[in-house]
């Protein structure tokens, strides 16, 4: 029988002192990535005084020193009810919601075809798509433009949408998902099955590659999000801008009122936030994808 | 769950049906709430605060022209410069009307002036007597080879700011103050270390060797240049050497005075607002914003002239600027002309924007404006606008050439150059300085020289 409290063993009280020791650095690092959050957080609770006689939460006489009256919502107020801000989120949504699906699809489809289906001059268009994902995308602004000014798409959501729909860079990534995680023997028996090309597609290789999917469509979805300067040279109406456009309007050229564009930030980076811990499991594990051998 | 629900999520997750769904759910609501029709008229503006200054003009406006409405849009600095850029060069949409920066503007002044994508308004202006009525220094920045392509929406004096609360509880009188030489000797008590540490915390000027902008006031304000009346650069031109060489003392060794706080940031206004800094240079416009953004300053500061380089000198100088440019595409150019003028001539626009942002009107008319008398308990119950109104006349021409901003900069390169030559050789005094100067200077002429001849639009004779 052996005895009711057994002393640790030392390789076992070492690795517990290790998790600890592990833990408090993780805690540490953690304490000092939130505090710009918890500085913005403050921030947007202030009014333009306070925010510069106090770090944080404005000092007074109430509890811990805080002087909790101070503390106001009139940032939020101004932002959702006086500014067009409403408006901005619901386009966000809209564009990278929509861009980020349909990106993903078109990748998805683009990626296929340069993996599984040989084709005359197949290498030639891989290397082809590979350049352009290397061209810097600040040197396709002006020609951009102009082509979308050509196609009569200027100030339209099409216009905006339409050049997103395929990035070589997406279509590269899910060409070597395919590569890596469709074996060829599996498509050729669901030929054999009598599988068309379409269900073969959305049925059979689209959820081998769902880790990848997840993580382009959070990465594209972040991108056209947090895309300023395409939205401001395509969409020119006030109403058609999304948020990352109407948030930069905030700033004046001769002063900022800061607590406003925080508590913009703050409403502009929730909807990531969530999205994010929604999907962060695909986006974690289409990262990671191919990192180790099996 | 549902089989074909199931189905559906095989090659997706409840994130891509979320995803899905909101794209869905967006696009129902943009549908519903579909844009209005633009209007045949657009008038881009970059700030903000001129937004708010213009929405009742342009209300009014477009109620009395059914025909000629008017669609104002805040464009962010750096767009405008991209699309009227590509709108010149390749003939992609721009804005009717619009107002454009100072240092957006030049870049517009880069090839043959009939290629120049504003209206010359040279000959309206002189037509309708309006040339006469404008502060004659604030038409310099868009006026190109003696063509004039812009109203100017402002004249941007600058006086110097100082904490006046500090300057009171040190019993220091500023009516002694004429030059810079008086500023620094007079303020010198306020120069100190305030945590004990040997270290001097406040000092008596917020300038810095690598803040381009600085430069260039104080290097107008003491009559430099580095392009001449032809646009032609003249880095090298007598005197810009001894104004420099006094400037790095500013800077560095035993008479040093300055310290950096970029009243662009947060963290460089909170060193003003805890008083590390005496004295900024303030333009109309920097004193608004001061007034808008850092509440907590109400009076503690006050204005005055800037002191001069010399006894009897300039006691002002000017930074920044804006104009009003109506694009030589529009298919509306006489709406574009008469908006023009309704908004920058009008005496309620001046007064809005006065009280606004204290931008005070290049238009001489408006400067009898009572609004310009009122007392500011912001800077101690001053008349805010009367004192920059006052100096508006003596501020001084500025270039309008498209390489003006790059050559601030390498200005600024040379500045900082001469700061450390003068750290390694431990030298003190302006005089000692000055052949090092001129030998940046030099450097700095041959190479814009040799820019500016590549454009063969600006270098050859007009």
């Amino acid at each position: 029988m052996p005895p009711a409290n057994p002393p640790p063993r030392p390789r076992a009280a070492a690795a517990r002192l290790l998790d600890l020791l592990v833990y408090a650095l993780l805690t540490g690092c953690a304490v000092v990535t939130l505090v710009p959050f918890a500085w913005m957080v403050a921030a947007a609770l202030k009014n333009q005084t306070d925010f510069f006689t106090s770090v944080f939460l404005p000092r007074g006489d109430g509890f811990l020193g805080v002087a909790w009256d101070h503390l106001t919502l009139d940032n939020f107020r101004r932002l959702l009810v006086e500014l067009p801000i409403p408006r901005a989120i619901v386009n966000s949504v809209f564009l990278s919601a929509g861009l980020s699906l349909l990106a993903t699809l078109f990748c998805a489809m683009g990626g296929y075809g340069l993996a599984k289906y040989p084709f005359r001059g197949r290498a030639v268009l891989t290397t082809l798509v590979l350049g352009a994902a290397i061209l810097p995308p600040s040197l396709l602004l002006a020609p951009g433009f102009e082509l979308v000014w050509r196609l009569g798409l200027l100030d339209s959501y099409a216009g905006f949408l339409l050049p997103g729909l395929t990035p070589a860079f997406g279509v590269f990534l899910f060409r070597q998902a395919m590569l890596n995680r469709v074996p060829a023997e599996l498509i050729e028996s669901a030929r054999l099955d009598g599988c068309g090309e379409l269900r073969i597609f959305f049925q059979l290789v689209l959820p081998l590659v769902r880790p990848m999917t997840g993580a382009f469509i959070i990465l594209s979805f972040l991108g056209t999000w947090n895309n300023f300067i395409g939205p401001q040279l395509i969409l020119q109406s006030a109403e058609r801008q999304p948020l990352a456009v109407a948030m930069n309007n905030l700033r004046g050229v001769y002063g900022t009122d800061y607590g406003l564009v925080m508590a913009g930030t703050l409403v502009s980076i929730a909807p990531i936030m969530a999205l994010f811990l929604l999907l962060q499991r695909e986006f974690i594990s289409g990262l990671t994808a191919g990192a180790v051998k099996g | 769950m549902p089989a074909r629900l199931r189905r559906l999520l095989t090659f997706g997750s409840p994130g891509v049906a979320l995803i899905a769904l909101l794209a869905a759910a967006a696009a129902l609501i943009l549908w519903l709430v579909p844009v209005a029709p633009r209007e045949p008229t657009q008038f881009w503006i970059f700030a903000k605060q001129h937004q708010a200054v213009y929405r009742d003009l342009l209300v009014r406006w477009n109620r009395a022209h059914p025909g000629g409405h008017v669609e104002m849009s805040l464009v962010n600095g750096a767009v405008l410069d991209q699309r009227l850029l590509s709108g010149f060069l390749t003939g992609t949409p721009v804005a009717d009307v619009m107002e454009v920066e100072r240092s957006i503007a030049g870049r517009a002044f880069t090839g043959p002036i009939a290629d120049v994508g504003f209206v010359d308004l040279t000959e309206r202006l002189q037509a309708e007597g309006l040339l006469d009525g404008i502060n004659r220094p604030s038409l310099s920045p868009w006026t190109s080879r003696g063509h004039i392509f812009g109203i100017p929406h402002d004249v941007h004096p600058v006086m110097l700011m100082y904490r006046a609360d500090l300057v009171e509880a040190a019993g220091i009188d500023v009516r002694q103050i004429e030059t810079w030489d008086d500023y620094f000797r007079v303020m010198a008590p306020l120069r100190q270390d305030l945590d004990g540490d040997g270290r001097v915390d406040r000092d008596l000027l917020n300038y810095s060797a690598a803040d381009p902008y600085g430069t260039e006031v104080l290097l107008l304000q003491a009559g430099g240049a580095i392009f001449d009346a032809a646009e032609r650069p003249c880095f090298d031109r007598p005197g810009n050497a001894a104004i420099l060489a006094r400037l790095a003392t500013w800077l560095t060794g035993s008479h040093r005075v300055s310290r950096f706080a970029d009243i662009n940031t947060a963290s460089g206004q909170q060193l003003i607002v805890d008083g590390l800094v005496v004295g900024v240079m303030a333009p109309d416009w920097l004193a608004g914003t001061f007034k808008q953004q850092i509440p907590g300053l109400a009076g503690k500061v006050r204005l005055m002239p800037l002191p001069a380089w010399q006894r009897g000198g300039r006691r002002t100088s000017v930074f920044g600027g804006t104009m009003l440019a109506l694009a030589k595409t529009s298919r509306t150019p006489e709406v574009n002309w008469e908006f023009a003028k309704a908004i920058y001539l009008s005496r309620e626009m001046a007064t809005a924007l006065y009280r606004s942002t204290c931008i005070i009107s290049p238009f001489k008319a408006n400067w009898s404006d009572p609004a310009y008398d009122e007392p500011d308990p912001y800077f101690r119950g001053q008349p805010v606008g009367r004192l920059y109104v006052g100096l508006a006349p003596h501020v001084p021409e500025r270039t309008s050439s498209p390489f003006n901003m790059l050559a601030t900069r390498r200005l600024a390169n040379c500045l900082t150059a001469l700061v450390a030559y003068a750290e390694d050789r431990r030298v003190d005094e302006p005089a000692a300085l000055e052949a090092e100067a001129q030998r940046q200077l030099a450097a700095a002429q041959r190479e814009f020289t040799a820019l500016i001849a590549r454009n063969v639009f600006l270098s050859a004779p007009p």
